[in-house]
């Protein structure tokens, strides 16, 4: 909006404008009013990973989201010394959507399949910038219910079925 | 003279009266002697000059009265200027003394108190309160003595005039004396209130300090006001009878002083009528009573002092007027040096409430073993710790250190043997290692002579950072300090051959993440200004503060057609960060990744909207200064709202080399330029090894650098050097420069300094990363395994595998003890804890 007199003939976009498109269209900040958005699109930090660098290990505390803007990564688990792999994570995906709302270790570990480039906040800068934007949090625990529901939902009508083991560990969206 | 001195809080207002200064007191004494003297002196030569000097007609006379007024005037004027001054030097003695004492005794009140009281009312106690008091004292002793001899003078005079006359006037001041103390005793009961509602809202403003971030986090601004504007009507209420009354009792005065010339009139006129009073006597008997008047005022006056004062003081010693629940220090014998064997039996803890925080509570740790508390919150696993701490006073029960009742040693045996890591432990401001050596200071202090040999070695605190793993912080704050240009000529140039064995060790491997100090390319990491000087200012106005009111920079800026974009820049950055924090707190993180200051956005908001209203896009010259200024810090790399235009980047670049051109011919020595070969005083010792400076990158990155960064620094022999500066380095108010795990690592490491044979910590690595808390398990399970007991509340399970004992606690009880695996196969209240209800 900012109608300044001299024309500006670069064709270079800052990093904060592109950050504000991404997270307009990821659904944890789709519902936020643009003041917050911007707030949070400087916020955001993009880093770089190369092939093989952990975004984070199992049982750090790690207190961020990720926005993977391009390359793609690997999702593990080390069970008894050995890395099972859960899935991969693709460009234009967004994890960590928890871990903005409150402490945890994680459960996984996150490695770079290729070099990657990740939009990433932190939950201190996160909670700081929403003090601001009470009514902000409502809108926000209703994504992480949805996202909580959605996924017991799917898995019911995958797994439940076959697995009867799964079946008596069933009701995370009880909590 | 030897006898024991009263506590500061038991000592009366009138103590001080008679312990403050006392030869000065005596001279004091002295001195208003000779004043009441050379006060009495003018009225004797006033009745000489009439009735020798004027009436003999003797001008020798005359002049000789005169010149002995003069000298009694002029001697009574430099005399009151001397009482004055030793009343204060009085009265400050007093009131710092008053201050230091009861500052003294307050420091070694139990916890207890201090959770019960506000710090805005100890700030009020000793800074508003105690001056009354000490004023007092001041003035205690001149005061009253100089008005009553003058009165009782004066007095004598008037009853050798006329005693029937001096009898009846004088028969006012009784009956002052009766009605006054009635009005003065109301007075001090709302003085008393006055007080203790001044005190409410001090306590509520410190309050609302401290609790500052919980009161932006809720918006609870209109409660807090309310709070708070009740407080300050209810203060000017009392406020307000108050001072009424003490002007009452002032007019009340004033009123019946002035009676007495009536009853002059009265009686003396009638007496005069009967010829039994000559007319002269009767006017010479006024002008004597006139002067009555003044000393009397004085006397009221201090007598309201004196009230307000004693009230004041009173409230303050009573509020303080509690014993410090354990000695100092030993008496007769050095402190105890433990072994560290501890024993709890059936300890107990009730607080005044009766509410059972500890009951019967048995346990034993010997020399060198450890325990870990756990339970849920609120089971009294942190107040067992403190109890055995000697932090809080048991109310029942034993505890045992080496067979030695803990409740009856001093603190000097408890803090020469106990190291103790609170949960949130307390940064003091000052640096890092003037925090790190408090405990060991404190220790050293009091011991006396014993100073040196009980203070750690450089090594042993290079060792103790490293355990606690505080180390890559204090080596971090060390690189990043700017040395200055003085007297740091050695030190530059062993950063100087650092560099260049970075260059020829790590300089391709590290490549990618540093972006070095190029001069034919654009620095993205570095402020435009110093992509355009690429140097230091050797004298000021060459700083890149000055800058841009520097004229010759402006005309450079102007000449290489540089001035306009960068005033567009200026302006597009102070829109943006206007448009974006405009609404935010002023938070430091908040405002890192923003070229302007949380103290300045305003400032830019109003430059922006004048910048609007500017016609033709030209902002005032002041504004103007301003954008540039801003323009001139952007630094790509970190300033994200706005991207640098490839023209005006092209600009920069040729910029450089023009003013390298021009600053070079016209003045030579303005500027030094950034030079492989030489060191860079503007620049940290980090970007000097660099010679450049690190890019934003992730944490396997940092980790990789900082690796590179000690190798280096260990082969160049270099590393306890910055390890030392890096000490140097200030922590800020209450430590909040540092991290909430730096906090902790750096009071686990004051702890350990001191090398105690008892170590507890009230969950003491709580903030800390899953690294640093494994770091300092295992320095806990190895190295001081055996050497000091260790007694540590766990909040955190996974950590307690290895301890000797796990005791869990349910409200106030021990529920189960054992090891950590006989507690998990009996599936009991451990179990729970870490497996949740089955």
């Amino acid at each position: 909006m900012n109608s300044n007199t001299e024309k500006n003939n670069d064709a270079t976009t800052c990093e904060y404008t592109e950050n504000l498109n991404i997270l307009r269209q990821v659904d944890f900040f789709s519902a936020l009013p643009l003041e917050a958005a911007k707030v949070l699109a400087y916020l955001c930090h993009r880093i770089h990973f190369k092939a093989g660098d952990f975004l984070f290990k199992q049982d750090d505390e790690d207190e961020q989201a990720y926005y993977i803007i391009s390359g793609s990564a690997r999702l593990f688990k080390i069970i008894a010394d050995r890395e099972q792999v859960v899935r991969d994570y693709e460009e234009g995906e967004f994890l960590g959507r928890l871990a903005l709302m409150g402490a945890m270790r994680r459960l996984f570990s996150l490695r770079a399949r290729t070099d990657m480039t990740c939009l990433t906040i932190s939950r201190e800068k996160f909670t700081k910038a929403l003090e601001r934007f009470p009514d902000v949090m409502p809108k926000l625990v209703k994504v992480i219910v949805e996202n909580v529901y959605g996924w017991e939902k799917r898995f019911m009508a995958y797994r439940a079925v076959d697995c009867s083991d799964c079946f008596k560990e069933l009701g995370v969206s009880l909590v | 003279m030897k006898t024991e001195p009263l506590p500061v809080h038991k000592r009366t207002l009138w103590s001080w009266v008679l312990t403050t200064r006392p030869k000065l007191q005596f001279l004091l004494i002295f001195i208003i002697l000779i004043t009441v003297f050379t006060r009495v002196v003018p009225l004797e030569m006033q009745k000489r000059v009439v009735n020798e000097a004027i009436y003999l007609r003797k001008v020798d006379l005359l002049l000789i009265y005169c010149g002995i007024y003069l000298v009694a005037v002029i001697s009574q004027g430099a005399l009151k200027l001397l009482i004055n001054y030793i009343q204060a030097m009085i009265a400050q003695r007093a009131l710092s003394a008053m201050r230091q004492e009861l500052y003294h005794h307050i420091l070694t009140l139990p916890l207890d108190f201090f959770r019960k009281t506000q710090p805005g009312l100890v700030v009020s106690a000793l800074t508003t309160e105690l001056p009354v008091a000490g004023n007092f004292v001041g003035m205690a002793i001149s005061v009253p003595v100089t008005n009553v001899l003058t009165l009782l003078a004066f007095a004598v005079y008037l009853f050798w005039l006329n005693p029937l006359l001096a009898a009846v006037s004088l028969s006012i001041y009784p009956m002052v004396m009766i009605i006054l103390p009635l009005l003065q005793r109301r007075a001090n009961q709302l003085n008393t209130r006055r007080v203790d509602a001044t005190r409410a809202m001090a306590g509520k403003i410190g309050e609302a300090v401290t609790g500052i971030h919980e009161i932006h986090g809720n918006g609870a601004y209109r409660i807090e006001n309310t709070k708070f504007d009740g407080m300050v009507n209810k203060l000017e209420k009392i406020r307000l009878i108050w001072t009424l009354y003490t002007q009452a009792i002032k007019t009340i005065n004033n009123f019946f002083t002035n009676l007495s010339p009536f009853l002059v009139f009265l009686l003396g006129g009638y007496l005069a009528m009967k010829g039994q009073l000559e007319l002269g006597a009767m006017i010479a008997f006024l002008s004597a009573q006139e002067k009555l008047y003044t000393p009397w005022k004085e006397l009221i006056e201090m007598y309201q002092v004196y009230q307000d004062a004693f009230v004041q003081y009173n409230r303050t010693m009573e509020y303080f007027d509690r014993e410090p629940d354990y000695a100092l220090e030993p008496i007769d014998r050095q402190p105890y040096a433990v072994r560290g064997d501890i024993a709890v039996q059936n300890l107990s803890f009730v607080t005044e409430e009766g509410i059972h925080l500890l009951d019967d509570i048995s346990l034993s740790i010997g020399q060198g073993q450890n325990l870990a508390l756990v339970g849920f919150s609120g089971s009294g696993k942190s107040t067992l710790a403190q109890c055995i701490g000697q932090l809080y006073r048991y109310t029942g029960g034993h505890v045992l250190l080496d067979g030695k009742e803990v409740a009856e040693l001093s603190k000097k045996d408890m803090t020469r043997n106990v190291g103790f890591v609170s949960q949130s432990p307390f940064i003091f401001s000052g640096t890092i290692r003037e925090n790190l050596l408090y405990g060991c200071l404190a220790n050293a202090d009091a011991g006396q002579g014993g100073k040196t040999d009980r203070m750690p070695s450089l090594d042993d605190i290079i060792a103790v950072l490293q355990q606690t793993g505080i180390f890559v912080d204090v080596l971090r704050f060390g690189l990043n300090t700017v040395l200055t240009n003085d007297h740091d000529q050695e030190l530059a140039a062993r950063v100087l051959r650092t560099r260049e064995s970075f260059q020829r060790s790590f300089g391709a491997e590290l490549a990618e993440y540093v972006e070095f100090f190029d001069e034919n390319r654009y620095l993205y990491f570095s402020s435009v200004v110093e992509n355009l000087t690429f140097g230091t200012a050797k004298r000021d106005e060459f700083n890149s503060v000055n800058l841009p009111q520097n004229t010759y920079f402006l005309r450079f800026l102007e000449e290489s057609r540089l001035a306009r974009p960068l005033l567009n820049l200026g302006i597009r950055l102070a829109e943006q960060m206007v448009d974006i924090l405009g609404n935010m707190p002023p938070d430091e993180l908040l405002f890192e990744q923003s070229p302007i200051a949380p103290e300045e956005l305003n400032d830019f908001r109003k430059v922006v909207e004048r910048s609007k209203k500017a016609k033709l896009g030209q902002p005032e010259e002041a504004d103007r200064t301003k954008l540039l200024e801003l323009a001139l810090r952007f630094t790509p790399g970190i300033h994200k709202t706005v991207a640098l235009p490839k023209t005006l980047e092209a600009l920069i670049l040729e910029g450089r080399t023009l003013f390298r051109k021009k600053i070079s011919a016209d003045d030579p020595h303005a500027v030094t330029f950034f030079q492989i070969s030489q060191y860079i005083y503007s620049q940290t010792i980090l970007n000097n090894i660099f010679f450049g400076k690190m890019k934003i990158f992730n944490p396997s990155a940092q980790e990789k650098i900082n690796q590179s960064i000690v190798h280096l620094l260990i082969e160049e022999d270099f590393l306890e050097t910055i390890i030392e500066i890096g000490m140097q380095f200030e922590v800020g108010n209450k430590g909040d420069r540092l991290s909430g795990g730096q906090r902790q690592k750096l009071s686990i490491a004051r702890a350990l300094l001191k090398k105690p044979p008892v170590l507890i910590l009230d969950e003491a690595t709580s903030a800390l990363d899953n690294n640093s808390q494994t770091r300092i398990q295992n320095l806990l399970e190895n190295q001081w395994k055996g050497k000091s007991t260790l007694i540590s509340v766990v909040h955190r399970l996974d950590i307690i595998k290895n301890f000797d004992q796990v005791a869990v606690m349910k409200s106030g009880k021990i529920g189960e003890s054992g090891t950590y695996d006989e507690l998990i196969a009996r599936k009991g209240l451990l179990y729970e804890l870490e497996y949740g209800k089955k």
